[in-house]
């Protein structure tokens, strides 16, 4: 009997829209979609307000990924891509999303989209995405003063987590919880390279350590690399952290500890943040454009 | 208007085998700028510049001989003599440089046949001329001697000046080329600046400097370029010959690289040997123990470099700079700390980049994208729409 190989790292997929909103209404509609290297958010603001939502794993073309995921998000609502109008594209695919009218860099939209998120005390945005690791200085508007940005290597990023489920078995929604299920805090494994820290994780749970114990090394070393890359451009309270990994307590404490204080809070989701922060640019850049139609005229 | 130089950068292999062809000559190769070319040209020897063929597949053949930490730059140098492209080379020549260039010239002059070879030891610490400057001038000479029992020929002191002015009237030359690029509406781009002096590192001077009055006489100092609104960028770092970084930081993105700090840009040719009265050779080795220094050999008391960046920087109206090092460039690697601490404390936006045979162009154009939007005004911010 075949059975179905069951995938740990999958993370929750989903779309979102608000039932109260009647979007035929709306003066504005503009839409952020946000083509990531491993997950892709589209988000739909009407009158700056946000409509409706979808957030998906990328799939192997950028053009389609970002329909997949805008269609998502307006699934259910009768909005047409085309009743939208101004798009703005960002993220690894920026370049690559068909129906956008501009594209801007995650760097940009993730700052705005954290400062709308968490509110404009924010000084320092910690993306933790799927492929990289970008620390960006900020003003009160989210307006990018500052950033860095991890080479070229992927540890310490959610592709390193989503392997780390897999080879452990743990679904990812329970890496964080379960990793802080240790008395004492491992040492770290190797925090340079998902694959050495792979082989060094099961070379771990070969010397019989626990899944809990082997979880917190590998978290702890991944929190290493992001405090690390932190510190290089200095933290400026409040630090906003987004992307996928913000959803992971086993880091973000870690992170907290080290840095001695709490990141912001929030109810929403972190993940948006690159796209919702290009739909609110969207809103500005469309209507500029009208303004200026208008004075054509 | 700069194809001529895109041309011969792209074929400097045929270009050097046509030249000794045409002249009967020998051709020398050098890897670091710190040899006096002033004398090769005294002697009618072309000295052309060991480049990388920035080809990551052949970067391994260098693997048995320099150690892996070893910047990609003299790896990928070694791997082009190993594969034989400069096999018509008649001679290698280096002035005392880093411990990996240095390395590079070891390995080529053991591994690959050759006529000539000769090592001059550049005076490392050169912010104490009044002893570098008699200590190179002897090494000079012997490196004269050197040639002159290799081509059976004496080099005269007449000789020396007339090397001394091909070399020179090239960097006046491109000096008024650069001049160009301090306007508001820049007349080259930092691709076409980089296609200039790399192909004067590579072909013969007298030519070059001929296609760059031809330049002028075609009318260099009136082009249009449309640059004036595009946000000026410097560069400073290692070697960088990155034909393919250069064009998305211009072509795709719309920044001009308005000037930089390599041994591939000002650093190589900004300044002339001062022949006045004096003796050709003590000229000569002036001029290297005081040209704008490589890291590897500018420390205390002060970083001389670090004056003529910021003073680059005001003069051509830089808005950012990237810094450019090659993996593992200990000398880059040192500076470039102390050199972002200088620039962030006078307010000049910086960002650093680490290059390696190729570049990840995808994801170093996130990173400079974002960077020049840093640069932008306040558009996606306004709230001032009517």
């Amino acid at each position: 009997m075949a059975t179905e190989k069951k995938e740990y790292w999958r993370w929750h997929e989903y779309n979102w829209h608000d039932p109260d909103i009647d979007w035929r209404d709306a003066e504005i509609i503009t839409a952020g979609v946000d083509v990531g290297s491993v997950s892709s958010q589209a988000v739909i603001l009407v009158d700056g307000k946000i409509y409706a939502c979808a957030n998906m794993r990328t799939g192997h073309s950028s053009p389609e990924s970002a329909r997949k995921v805008a269609n998502w998000a307006l699934e259910g609502t009768g909005m047409r891509i085309e009743d939208i109008h101004y798009v703005v594209g960002t993220g690894y695919g920026r370049v690559k999303v068909p129906f956008a009218n501009r594209a801007i860099t995650e760097i940009a939209c993730h700052a705005r989209g954290a400062v709308e998120i968490y509110g404009n005390s924010v000084r320092t945005v910690l993306d933790m995405g799927g492929q990289d690791l970008k620390v960006i200085r900020c003003d009160e508007r989210g307006k990018v003063l500052n950033f860095l940005m991890n080479e070229k290597c992927a540890a310490g990023t959610g592709r390193g987590m989503e392997v780390m489920a897999d080879l452990l078995g743990v679904p990812i929604g329970e890496v964080g919880p379960r990793s802080l299920q240790v008395d004492e805090e491992p040492p770290p494994v190797s925090n340079t390279c998902v694959l050495f820290a792979k082989s060094e994780a099961l070379g771990l749970l070969r010397e019989g350590w626990p899944t809990e114990k082997v979880l917190a090394a590998f978290c702890r070393a991944m929190t290493d690399r992001v405090y690390a890359l932190l510190e290089e451009l200095g933290v400026q309270r409040d630090l906003a952290i987004t992307g996928g990994i913000a959803k992971n307590v086993g880091i973000v404490k870690r992170l907290e500890r080290k840095l001695g204080f709490e990141a912001l809070k929030t109810e929403k989701d972190p993940q948006l943040a690159g796209a919702w922060g290009a739909a609110l640019f969207a809103k500005v850049l469309y209507q500029k454009e009208r303004a200026q139609k208008r004075q054509a005229c | 208007m700069f194809d001529k130089f895109r041309e011969w950068y792209e074929n400097r292999h045929e270009y050097a085998k046509d030249w000794k062809e045409k002249t009967g000559g020998k051709v020398v190769g050098y890897i670091c700028t710190y040899i006096p070319e002033e004398i090769l040209y005294a002697a009618n020897v072309l000295p052309v510049r060991i480049l990388g063929g920035h080809e990551p597949e052949s970067i391994g053949l260098a693997e048995p001989y320099l150690f892996g930490m070893y910047c990609p730059f003299c790896r990928d140098c070694l791997a082009q003599g190993l594969q034989g492209k400069y096999a018509y080379l008649d001679g290698i020549v280096i002035g005392q440089s880093c411990i990996h260039i240095r390395q590079t010239f070891f390995s080529w002059r053991q591994r690959i046949p050759h006529e000539f070879d000769h090592y001059i030891p550049m005076p490392m610490n050169v912010v104490t001329p009044r002893a570098s400057i008699p200590f190179l001038r002897k090494e000079l000479e012997i490196f004269k001697s050197a040639l002159e029992r290799w081509l059976e020929k004496e080099i005269t002191d007449d000789d020396l000046r007339r090397g001394i002015e091909i070399v020179n009237k090239n960097r006046r030359l491109m000096k008024k080329v650069y001049n160009l690029r301090r306007e508001p509406n820049p007349k080259l781009t930092g691709l076409e600046a980089m296609y200039m002096v790399v192909s004067s590192q590579l072909t013969d001077k007298n030519e070059h400097s001929d296609a760059i009055e031809e330049m002028f006489n075609n009318g260099l100092a009136t082009r249009d370029l449309g640059r004036e609104s595009s946000i000026r960028l410097m560069t400073v770092g290692s070697e960088n010959d990155d034909v393919e970084f250069t064009k998305m930081v211009e072509e795709t993105l719309g920044a001009t690289i308005v000037i930089e700090d390599h041994c591939t840009g000002s650093r190589y040719f900004w300044e002339e040997v001062k022949l006045d009265e004096k003796d050709p050779l003590t000229a000569i080795a002036e001029r290297y123990v005081t040209r704008t220094p490589c890291p590897q050999r500018d420390w205390e008391p002060e970083r001389i470099r670090f004056r003529r960046i910021l003073d680059l920087i005001e003069e051509f109206g830089v808005q950012g700079v990237l810094l450019i090092q090659q993996k593992f460039c200990d000398p880059h690697e040192l500076d470039i700390p102390a050199l972002r601490d200088l620039l962030n404390e006078k307010g000049i936006k910086n960002y650093f980049l680490e290059f390696d045979v190729t570049v990840p162009v995808g994801q170093f154009r996130i990173r400079v994208e974002a960077f020049l939007e840093t640069f932008a005004s306040d558009e996606l911010f306004a709230e001032d729409i009517v």
